[in-house]
């Protein structure tokens, strides 16, 4: 498994716990699964506990305002790349 | 004095589901042991009852059926301590700086399970929530024979409480065990409700009054009466 794989697999993992999904495994989440509205049906307050979440595990600040925040959470691919951008800078 | 009659009713506590474990209980009623266990409300979507603390689903599983097949039926929702697991989570999150939990806060308010009521039935008819000391039940009872009154051909009452977090032991004393009642309320005359106040003492009751009421309908008792500060509530069944 690749880095790149292996924290898809945990962000999956950590939507799973922090959302209360409880019937559903990380596996059955694909990385390009729109989260919000429609594919997974996530809604708006899924996305302050997500945001949360992903501050608190990985130490980054996500700033709600930012225009681009919206398309880092729109699949888990975009979601890993970021978290990747914010961990090296 | 209000009238009114008592259509029908559900409730749940750990290990007591069904009308024959109600009926058991009433007869001999006991503590029951803790428990963790939380009513099934499989009725509801996976991603719309994954929020629903057991509070919650307490009063989901004990209003769903009485409201099946009514529409624009009003709700009065009474708890007299709420959500406290919810609470004690945020107040710990505060005392330790840590930010809060965005869905533990937005269903921490007192109607936050009328609220979610409303969604997921789609129901747009009055909506109350109440707590008032220890005779909710019967300030909810109030509520509801006011709106039987205004002209609803029925109203659902939904009591229920939650087992205190630890910390809140040497402050509540009046939930035994996690409970809810649901009760169907509809104009009539086969029950009345009548307060009196004074100095009265009158006997002090084991059971929370939702429960003790429970006995009174399931039972061939037929009257009960609950005591709370100077207010003297007497329940009776027409004879």
């Amino acid at each position: 498994m690749s880095d790149k794989q292996r924290l898809e697999h945990d962000i999956k993992t950590l939507i799973i716990e922090a959302l209360g999904l409880e019937d559903i495994g990380a596996d059955d989440i694909p990385s390009d699964q729109i989260l919000f509205g429609e594919g997974l049906g996530l809604d708006s307050v899924d996305a302050l506990e997500l945001g949360l979440a992903i501050q608190k595990k990985y130490g980054i600040k996500i700033d709600a305002d930012a225009k681009d925040t919206r398309n880092h959470f729109t699949n888990v691919a975009s979601l890993a790349a970021f978290v990747t951008a914010r961990q090296a800078a | 004095m209000i009238n009114f009659n008592i259509a029908q009713w559900r409730a749940w506590a750990p290990g007591l589901e069904s009308a024959d474990d109600w009926h058991a209980w009433c007869q001999a009623p006991v503590l029951l042991p803790e428990s963790e266990a939380a009513p099934d409300v499989s009725f509801l979507p996976a991603i719309q009852r994954r929020r629903l603390s057991r509070l919650a689903r307490m009063a989901f599983s004990v209003g769903w059926p009485l409201a099946e097949g009514l529409q624009d039926l009003p709700l009065v929702f009474i708890s007299r301590h709420g959500e406290t697991p919810r609470t004690l989570d945020i107040l710990s999150d505060l005392a330790h700086e840590q930010p809060l939990s965005p869905t533990q806060f937005s269903l921490s308010v007192h109607n936050a399970v009328i609220g979610l009521w409303s969604i997921l039935r789609n129901e747009t008819s009055e909506m109350t929530a109440l707590a008032a000391a220890g005779d909710g039940l019967e300030h909810g009872l109030l509520e509801a024979a006011a709106l039987l009154q205004e002209g609803a051909p029925a109203v659902l009452l939904v009591i229920t409480e939650e087992q205190p977090p630890a910390a809140y032991t040497s402050w509540i004393h009046d939930v035994p065990f996690p409970y809810a009642l649901g009760l169907l309320l509809t104009p009539g005359d086969e029950w009345q409700l009548e307060l009196t106040t004074g100095t009265v003492q009158a006997t002090q009751t084991q059971w929370p009054h939702a429960l003790n009421l429970l006995r009174a309908l399931l039972t061939d008792q037929g009257a009960c009466q609950h005591a709370w500060k100077n207010r003297v509530w007497n329940w009776q069944r027409k004879p």
